[in-house]
């Protein structure tokens, strides 16, 4: 295989420019795969660091508990579970996560306003992720 | 014979079909959602295509894209199994209107039997004792109370349209009738888009007997009955053959009568015969017009293949079998394997199978579509498989059904393989004194 030095130094320039750790770049049979080592405090990605300073400002984030697909109603064309500003109790459903066929109530785990909904209506989620952050 | 058979479902069923149609050298096309690609169903077909998205509406619901998917694979003819479209009449009528052969009855009779009041109707008028109760639908609270105060409460508020526990209502007293009666129409409304309820007599400690069919429009048999009282939220865990409640008079009766009314039906295919249990009496609930999670039992106890005997007769619209060709077994039981916390309420436990072994022996059979690293996603059905042991008798059923889960190994998700055990070695079990409200109020954990 030719290695293209020019893939290579790109990529080497991006790992600089965002301050990565690895990058890894596949363009359909061709993979590389380029890291670094780098200073272990300043190992924090872009991406994680932007969604940290969300949640700080905005209080405290409510996870799924489980992973399924997420309504913010009842039942389609009704009215949502929550809203953002409106007051919420802890206990009260915020969201419903359907998994194999069974509706889960996820109940608020704060008192507080709503400040944000991350999820979308009929989303896929995941266990832990975050729905709804509450001030 | 079918030239290809399109599997219109996913997971365990799909699998089972499938494995028919090899034995039987019927090329398969397996449908699937984006989330399935790496399925069991998926690997064992000829063909296979994605037809949409996790959502079941997108996909394995989706009649547009199944459609097409047959269309594209030139099949000419679709399995639906269970759940999703099996009972879905409209569905069976665009297959039939695309000349393509739905394996099952016809939409005449899905829809006939799909709607409760007029199945309980049917039922009756071809001599099947049903349930005491309202002829149709109630249409006012004075005709309520007349009803229940005739047969004497507490009585139970069922949606004709209904399935699943939804729209249903137990009523204890004349105080309570009007509120339910208007929560049971309004929650029937809701889910089904129609709103006739009835009512109906309700059993304390009913057993849940069904027997299985076998019909084309000449000759209807039997395939036994089975004994599903092991129940968890109105969901069948355990199912068994023969009932050991039943004595020999009553099953004969209850045998002869089912097929006396599916013989009157002009029934073609595969069936069942839904009954409840009570006191020595046995009364209609619905019929099943598609194959059962729990058909392997039959099979086993009566020595055919019931899903290549659905394929044959919706290929030449008659079976070879004659009621004399089954001879029933010993005793076989069934138990139910999902993916769910019985620790927890039965909370859902979605993930990866990081260790899969199968138990396997004289006379134990596993159906699943599972294997080591397969994601279990939260879209669907609990049921990932179903162990299926025979013994001698009833007795020797259980040993071997014990000896086959402790042998069972799935690791990364939790099952209910654990609760199998402790209901196997729970003194009411061995001496069948259980009813379909059992599970609910015995604490295993």
């Amino acid at each position: 295989m030719k290695i293209d030095k020019k893939i290579i130094e790109e990529l080497v320039g991006y790992l600089k420019e965002f301050n990565l750790s690895e990058i890894e770049y596949a363009d359909g049979t061709r993979k590389v795969k380029v890291s670094r080592a780098i200073n272990n405090s300043s190992i924090i990605s872009a991406e994680v660091n932007e969604k940290k300073t969300i949640v700080e400002s905005n209080g405290t984030n409510v996870t799924s508990p489980i992973v399924g697909t997420a309504y913010l109603a009842p039942e389609p064309g009704a009215k949502k579970f929550i809203e953002v500003g409106q007051k919420v109790k802890k206990g009260q459903t915020i969201v419903i996560v359907e998994a194999m066929k069974t509706m889960n109530h996820v109940p608020c785990t704060e008192n507080g306003t709503v400040s944000k909904i991350f999820v979308k209506d009929g989303e896929p989620i995941e266990f832990g992720q975050p729905l709804i952050s509450v001030k | 014979m079918f030239k290809k058979i399109l599997v219109a479902n996913r997971g365990e069923i799909a699998v089972r079909i499938i494995r028919a149609c090899k034995e039987l050298n019927i090329p398969t096309v397996a449908v699937h959602s984006n989330v399935d690609t790496e399925s069991m169903h998926v690997r064992l077909a000829d063909e296979s295509i994605c037809i949409g998205s996790h959502k079941p509406q997108n996909s394995y619901l989706n009649i547009g894209s199944i459609m097409s998917a047959v269309d594209v694979t030139g099949a000419d003819a679709i399995h639906p199994g269970y759940g999703f479209l099996s009972e879905n009449y409209h569905f069976a009528e665009i297959v039939t209107k695309n000349k393509i052969k739905f394996i099952g009855p016809s939409a005449e009779i899905m829809k006939k039997m799909g709607d409760k009041i007029e199945a309980k109707r049917t039922a009756k008028k071809l001599g099947l004792p049903v349930i005491e109760g309202s002829e149709g639908n109630i249409k006012s609270l004075e005709e309520a109370k007349k009803i229940s105060s005739n047969i004497g409460f507490p009585v139970l508020i069922k949606a004709s349209a209904g399935g699943g526990g939804k729209g249903m209502k137990l009523v204890k007293n004349e105080k309570e009738l009007d509120n339910s009666l208007s929560l049971a129409k309004q929650e029937a409304q809701k889910y089904f888009l129609n709103n006739e309820v009835y009512i109906e007599k309700y059993f304390e400690k009913p057993r849940h007997i069904e027997v299985q069919i076998l019909s084309d429009k000449k000759t209807t048999i039997h395939m036994g009955e089975r004994d599903c009282s092991v129940q968890r939220k109105h969901q069948k865990l355990i199912e068994e053959s023969p009932s050991p409640v039943l004595k020999e008079k009553t099953r004969q009766d209850l045998l002869n009568k089912t097929v006396e009314m599916v013989s009157k039906l002009n029934y073609e295919g595969a069936g069942t015969v839904e009954f409840l249990y009570d006191n020595g009496k046995f009364f209609f609930l619905e019929m099943n017009t598609r194959i059962q999670v729990e058909h392997p039992v039959s099979e086993i106890r009566g020595g055919i293949d019931i899903v290549k005997e659905q394929i044959k007769i919706a290929s030449t619209g008659k079976t070879s079998l004659k009621q004399s060709d089954i001879t029933f077994r010993g005793h076989v039981i069934e138990c139910r394997i999902n993916a769910e916390d019985p620790s927890k309420n039965f909370q859902p436990s979605p993930g990866t199978i990081s260790v899969c072994h199968q138990p396997s022996g004289f006379r134990t059979r596993v159906d699943g579509a599972i294997f080591q690293g397969c994601k279990i996603t939260p879209y669907y059905d609990s049921l990932i498989c179903k162990l299926i042991c025979q013994g001698r008798d009833r007795d020797e059923a259980i040993q071997r059904t014990q000896r086959s889960l402790e042998e069972f190994v799935i690791e990364g998700i939790t099952t209910t393989i654990d609760l199998h055990k402790k209901i196997l070695g729970h003194k009411k079990f061995i001496n069948s004194d259980f009813d379909t409200n059992w599970l609910s109020k015995e604490n295993f954990y």
